[in-house]
């Protein structure tokens, strides 16, 4: 907890100081104009330049591949009878229907539910920054906070089709192999990982400062 | 009278008027300004050796087992990325190996690299820079999603087969607890403190 700051929305930047993101150092004294931050080296900027730029891009992309993630086939399980084609939905159907709910419901989440709720706040974000819309930081930083938090656990699924695929390999019985639409799931979850980092956060309190 | 500024909202605060706590946020956005810990630096050396042992059983012995018509096939981590390798996956087994081999290991051992002879009295050359990629890597360490990532595919399997853990997974999931105790111990803060005592 702290005490109140010096005045209401006294900013870094209407004080000509620049904060490190990287270590978040305040730059002062002779260092406060240096290009790198003194204690980690890190480049250090007013605002990171092209953020919301690179963060549109970035999720647009995602969006992009979030379908074929989805709609194709991740996985496909050859056994001496047949062959199965899993997309990701179908995996958790399967695995509700053995009567796994808790890890179905978990996996669902993980990989459907959290994957769009990102990019739907990731959008919502780019584009109220872009519209300069001064409403609601607080909730649009917590939001962006969370996100930036349970992305990396969209990975639960890559992980699991990796072991599955490594210990599936019984010949003439039962083999599971990877398909393209992986990649597109894979591409989504680091897409969405990179869109968060390049995102300033400082972007969405600049109206509350201005105004 | 010295100023911290808040990384996430970039509200400036009065230094002398924030009250010592564990944790100090920022008035505005509630973000973290820094955070202090109790542990020495005896104690992150001593959570990063016991990780560095954990990271060898974890990656030296099978994590799962797989019974089927009487033979027994067994995965290791290594094995899971060289599987999506063969099939043609490259990039998603070099993913694997980056989020949840390449990552701990290079935050093991970084902290030994600038730790240790923080602990003697000296400066690791490089330092800087090795914490600041440190810093970097942090999102990309996901041990924690890959023991349950391995507890789905346990899951998934136990229907149709006879599928048991092993003794890497047990090394791994404390390996995982190991690398949040690191965490915990270090905030940013403190660390640049230990290796640097003119900054803050």
């Amino acid at each position: 907890m702290s005490s109140p700051p010096v005045r209401a929305a006294v900013t870094g930047r209407s004080l000509g100081l620049r904060v490190c993101t990287r270590c978040r150092a305040t730059l002062r004294g002779i260092a406060a104009a240096a290009q790198r931050c003194p204690r980690c080296r890190s480049p250090v900027h007013v605002r990171r330049p092209h953020s919301l730029a690179t963060t549109a891009s970035l999720v647009i992309t995602a969006a992009i591949l979030y379908i074929p993630a989805n709609v194709l086939p991740v996985m496909r399980t050859h056994t001496f009878l047949s062959d199965q084609d899993d997309t990701i939905m179908s995996g958790v159907i399967s695995l509700a229907h053995s009567g796994s709910w808790p890890v179905a419901l978990l996996v669902f989440f993980a990989s459907i539910v959290v994957p769009l709720l990102k990019l739907i706040a990731l959008g919502e974000i780019v584009i109220a920054v872009s519209r300069r819309s001064v409403r609601q930081p607080e909730q649009r930083s917590r939001l962006f906070r969370v996100v930036e938090y349970v992305g990396r656990w969209s990975m639960l699924d890559v992980f699991a089709m990796s072991l599955l695929v490594a210990l599936v390999q019984v010949q003439s019985l039962a083999t599971v192999e990877v398909r393209p639409a992986a990649l597109a799931f894979a591409g989504v979850v680091v897409l969405t990982m990179l869109a968060a980092q390049s995102f300033d956060e400082r972007l969405l309190w600049d109206g509350e400062s201005r105004g | 009278m010295s100023v911290i500024v808040c990384h996430a909202c970039d509200l400036a605060h009065r230094e002398d008027g924030i009250v010592p706590a564990a944790r100090v946020r920022c008035v505005r956005c509630r973000a973290e300004l820094y955070r202090t810990s109790a542990a020495g630096v005896d104690t992150a050396i001593a959570l990063a050796l016991a990780a560095l042992v954990l990271f060898i059983i974890a990656n030296a012995y099978p994590l799962v087992a797989f019974k089927v018509n009487g033979t027994t096939r067994m995965a290791t981590l290594t094995g899971a990325a060289l599987g999506l390798y063969d099939q043609g996956y490259a990039t998603l087994g070099l993913l694997v190996t980056f989020t949840a081999v390449l990552v701990p290991l290079t935050q093991i051992l970084a902290f030994l690299y600038v730790l240790v002879p923080v602990r003697l009295g000296f400066r690791a050359p490089g330092q800087e820079r090795l914490l600041r990629v440190l810093t970097a890597l942090r999102p990309w360490g996901m041990s924690e999603v890959f023991v349950l990532g391995a507890i789905v595919a346990l899951v998934k399997l136990s229907s149709e087969a006879e599928v048991a853990p092993r003794i890497a997974l047990v090394a791994y999931g404390l390996l995982m607890l190991m690398l949040a105790a690191m965490a915990s111990v270090t905030p940013t803060e403190q660390f640049w403190r230990w290796i640097n005592r003119r900054h803050r």
